[in-house]
């Protein structure tokens, strides 16, 4: 009994070409695997036509002596249902293999640590992101093999986080949240650059992302001078103070006006048009700029919308997420 | 030479001679006229779109830029995509080269509407006034796709209103094109031509045709609710305002992915038409080629989410739209094998169309096969808005397009105008382009590969030489460009007069005198099998090719 010799095969299609850029996450070999296997493809369906047209070229060009075609037929149903169903079932792979990858690539890591979630924003013409601990900082900063989330925001126009070595790609639309899910598997430092168009200064608009060879090394840039005043926490009890919140709004599980904030970061809770709805960012945020929008069941719809900036918005985030799951 | 010539005329004067001066042919219906106009409306387009280009290139020599400032770099790209796109390889097949051919083709003596045909000329025109207006108005730097927020922002000015209207009038006159062959492909045949007789460039256009009447009303409607959110803070797209950024997107590439079949459908239809005539053979696979363009145009509708696979879309949607993408891949690859399989055996002809015609393979092999990367959306994530992209439509709008507009300009151009342009100078022209077009396209794939971001005025010193081949190429390429440009000019004054049939070619169009008559032919024909070869003998170069038994 012999065995179909697909290793190299498999070998062969898996031979990424030499002029990808470091892969530095868990998307990335996946990303690669499947870039070979169409760039091999490819490149065998464009040496075919190439080749078939200079031969034909060479062979049949009209010249003395063959100044008239040799008869042959005009259809032939095999032949169209050969160059039918090969590219189709190549295709097919394409498709099955990228969809894959491309769940993993866009879904939370099913993993036990616990992931490292960063706030992003971008604005014109520069990147600021929120670490956990509160740290701000104009470049980001990540745990190799750490699961991260990163959340992302703009104040402006839409702008889009690309590093090149994790092969992922994320638009920040002013509006709403978007988020990434990754693992970094390379330390070093990689450029963050922006990929979506967005003015004088789009080409300029870079930041790095520093990937720290372990949580230490982490914990120790993020105690490095900081500012108590620049946590995303902070940022929102200042605002929920300042704008008047608590008084509709309870800290310590008090019914007023409106519901508390007190423990109801994650749960589903349910709205008065019998729907339920799960507290996350994008339902804080909808909850401010537009409060008519979804209300939850047994509250009267009174509250005027705020016009928060973007900051204020993802202060207040992480502030009611702060404030625990647990009521 | 001259009385010779002159009676190959024919009896009826020409077209070209029918009525003189100005108001003859600015308010004439003759479908040829009109062509003719769109011909050098659209390659004044081309020829402003191309010194943008070349501007772009030359900042991109340095890594830091210099010649230019960012803002005029983003206006500059701007407007040589807009201009390229909406004044040249949108309109530049179907109406230029279609509005000659089609009643041609169809042995018909117009177009079904030819007032509309008229006005969709002066809308055309209206259109490029108002990008002109743009230009002067100090220009526009939010990228032909035109996104918001940062398009519908105060402080773009009055040129993004003056833009939108543009594009508006510049739908009108797609749709108007589109309705106009559509109803003249089903009116106007010839007796006896059924669909299946139909020249497959007939095909093409019709299934363009179709498109352009569904899908180009949406980018009307699009631009529309731009204007009006901009003027009047509806609350659509502007954030701001309470509306969806994303929205925008949605509506815009409704239109502006067919749109890419809009461009492409007409090109391939000259393929079709040239790879058969000079390869002296029936068109192999007819119907499979026919049927393919009808398909590209149904499934081009539902492919439009694959701009915005990292938009935040959802991503089951994203699955159905790379699926949906990557069947697109199946009618293209049926259509380049049956051109390849019309050549077996063939006795091919390597003239000037053919010559173009063999580098539009080449150019449309890597430019569908990259695509297939793009479709696809695991590499589609780290590959979208690099130069990776920036390459792959190139070799589709640009290389393919282009391509296969000069193969069907040389190919048609001694019916236009009766001349016969010098072949050395043609075949010269299609490998200079080709040469050119492959350096300056074929190192952006290697930098988009790498992370270099499109639409980036200064970039990082390690693309500096991708970025400088590019800008070579673009050089040698704009030279080959001119080379044609003055073959076929001075073919105006010192060409060979053309006979009525120059390649051997058996469609209709080539019965009628070159340059044809006021109302095409002297005798309305009868249908004709368009790749029947059999009969047609070459008499002489002054008589061309005549098919025996015929008079």
């Amino acid at each position: 009994m012999t065995r179909p010799p697909l290793e190299p095969l498999q070998a062969l299609i898996a031979a990424t070409p030499g002029f990808m850029p470091a892969r530095a996450t868990s998307a990335a070999a996946g990303v690669d695997q499947i870039f070979a296997f169409i760039f091999w493809v490819s490149a065998f369906f464009l040496a075919l036509i190439v080749a078939i047209t200079v031969l034909f070229v060479v062979r049949y060009r009209r010249r003395p002596g063959r100044m008239e075609p040799e008869p042959t037929a005009d259809h032939d149903t095999r032949l169209e249902l050969l160059w039918t169903f090969i590219p189709l079932a190549l295709v097919f792979a394409m498709f099955a293999m990228s969809t894959r990858a491309y769940f993993r690539m866009t879904s939370p890591e099913a993993s036990t640590a616990s992931p490292l979630k960063v706030s992003v924003t971008g604005k014109r013409w520069s990147w600021w992101f929120d670490h956990p601990n509160g740290k701000g900082a104009p470049e980001l900063h990540l745990v190799k093999d750490r699961p991260t989330e990163l959340v992302l925001a703009s104040t402006d126009v839409i702008h889009s986080l690309y590093v090149p070595e994790f092969r992922l790609k994320q638009d920040a639309v002013p509006g709403r949240f978007t988020r990434m899910f990754f693992t970094p598997t390379l330390a070093g430092t990689f450029p963050v650059l922006c990929a979506e168009y967005c003015g004088t200064d789009h080409s300029r608009m870079a930041a790095q992302v520093v990937v720290h060879a372990d949580q230490a090394s982490f914990d120790a840039w993020a105690r490095q001078g900081v500012d108590a005043g620049a946590s995303l926490v902070e940022v929102g009890r200042r605002v929920f103070t300042q704008r008047g919140c608590a008084a509709c709004h309870s800290l310590d599980g008090t019914r007023r006006v409106g519901p508390s904030v007190k423990g109801i970061w994650g749960h589903e809770v349910n709205l008065v048009d019998g729907s339920t709805v799960k507290v996350d960012e994008d339902y804080v945020r909808e909850s401010i700029l537009k409060p008519g929008a979804r209300v939850v069941a047994g509250f009267p719809n009174v509250m005027p919308p705020a016009a928060l900036e973007e900051r204020d918005l993802q202060g207040i985030v992480a502030y009611i997420q702060s404030m625990g799951e647990t009521p | 030479m001259t009385s010779h010539a002159a009676a190959v005329d024919g009896p009826a004067p020409s077209y070209l001679r029918h009525g003189r001066g100005l108001r003859s042919w600015l308010l004439t219906f003759d479908h040829k006229r009109i062509a003719i106009m769109y011909l050098c409306a659209i390659l004044a387009c081309v020829l402003l779109g191309g010194v943008f280009a070349l501007v772009l290139r030359l900042n991109l020599w340095n890594p830091s830029g210099g010649l230019v400032s960012n803002d005029v770099y983003n206006k500059l790209f701007t407007l040589h995509g807009a201009v390229m796109i909406f004044l040249f390889v949108i309109p530049g097949i179907p109406a230029a080269l279609g509005n000659f051919v089609v009643p041609l083709q169809l042995g018909a003596r117009d177009v079904a509407f030819p007032r509309v045909n008229l006005l969709s000329f002066w809308l055309f025109s209206g259109g490029a006034v108002f990008f002109v207006a743009t230009l002067v108005a100090g220009g526009i730097d939010t990228g032909w796709t035109l996104y918001p927020p940062y398009s519908l922002e105060e402080s773009r000015g009055l040129g993004i209103l003056l833009a939108l209207t543009g594009v508006f009038l510049l739908g009108f006159s797609s749709i108007l094109t589109g309705v106009n062959f559509i109803a003249t492909i089903h009116r106007m045949r010839a007796p006896g031509m059924g669909w299946f007789d139909l020249p497959l460039f007939l095909w093409a256009l019709y299934a363009t045709g179709i498109i352009q009447i569904v899908a180009t009303p949406v980018l009307g409607i699009t631009v529309g609710l731009g204007f009006l959110e901009r003027v009047f803070h509806l609350g659509l797209f502007m954030p701001e305002y309470g509306g969806d950024p994303v929205l925008f997107q949605h509506f815009f590439w409704f239109y502006s992915h067919p749109a890419v079949y809009i461009m492409i459908l007409p090109a391939m239809g000259i393929v079709s038409e040239v790879v058969s005539v000079f390869s002296r053979k029936p068109i192999f696979g007819y119907r499979f080629i026919a049927m393919s363009s009808i398909a590209i145009a149904v499934i081009g509708f539902l492919v439009w989410g694959h701009h915005m696979f990292v938009s935040g879309q959802s991503a089951w949607a994203s699955v159905i739209f790379s699926f949906l993408t990557l069947l697109v891949a199946i009618p293209s690859a049926i259509k380049t094998f049956n051109w390849l399989a019309t050549m077996y055996k063939g006795a091919i002809v390597l003239a000037t169309p053919m010559i173009y015609v063999l580098t539009f393979f080449a150019i449309f092999g890597v430019g569908g096969l990259t695509g297939l990367f793009l479709g696809t959306l695991a590499t589609d994530v780290p590959l979208h808005d690099t130069y990776f992209v920036v390459a792959h439509f190139h070799f589709v709008m640009v290389g393919a397009v282009m391509t296969a507009f000069l193969a069907g300009l040389h190919y048609w151009w001694p019916k236009m105008t009766g001349r016969l342009y010098d072949e050395r100078i043609g075949s010269t022209s299609a490998w200079v382009t080709f040469v050119g077009f492959c350096l300056t396209f074929i190192p952006q794939f290697f930098a988009g590969v790498a992370g270099l971001p499109r639409r980036y005025a200064t970039y990082a010193s390690q693309f500096t030489v991708h970025n400088r081949l590019s800008t070579v190429g673009a050089f040698i390429l704009a030279s080959g460009l001119l080379v044609a440009l003055y073959g076929l000019a001075s073919s105006l004054r010192s060409g060979r007069r053309a006979p009525a049939n120059p390649w051997g070619a058996a469609s209709l169009e080539w019965t009628a005198a070159s340059p044809p008559g006021l109302h095409n032919f002297d005798e309305d024909p009868r249908g004709v099998r368009p790749y029947d070869f059999t009969g047609l003998r070459h008499v002489s170069d002054e008589a061309g090719w005549v098919r025996e038994g015929a008079r």
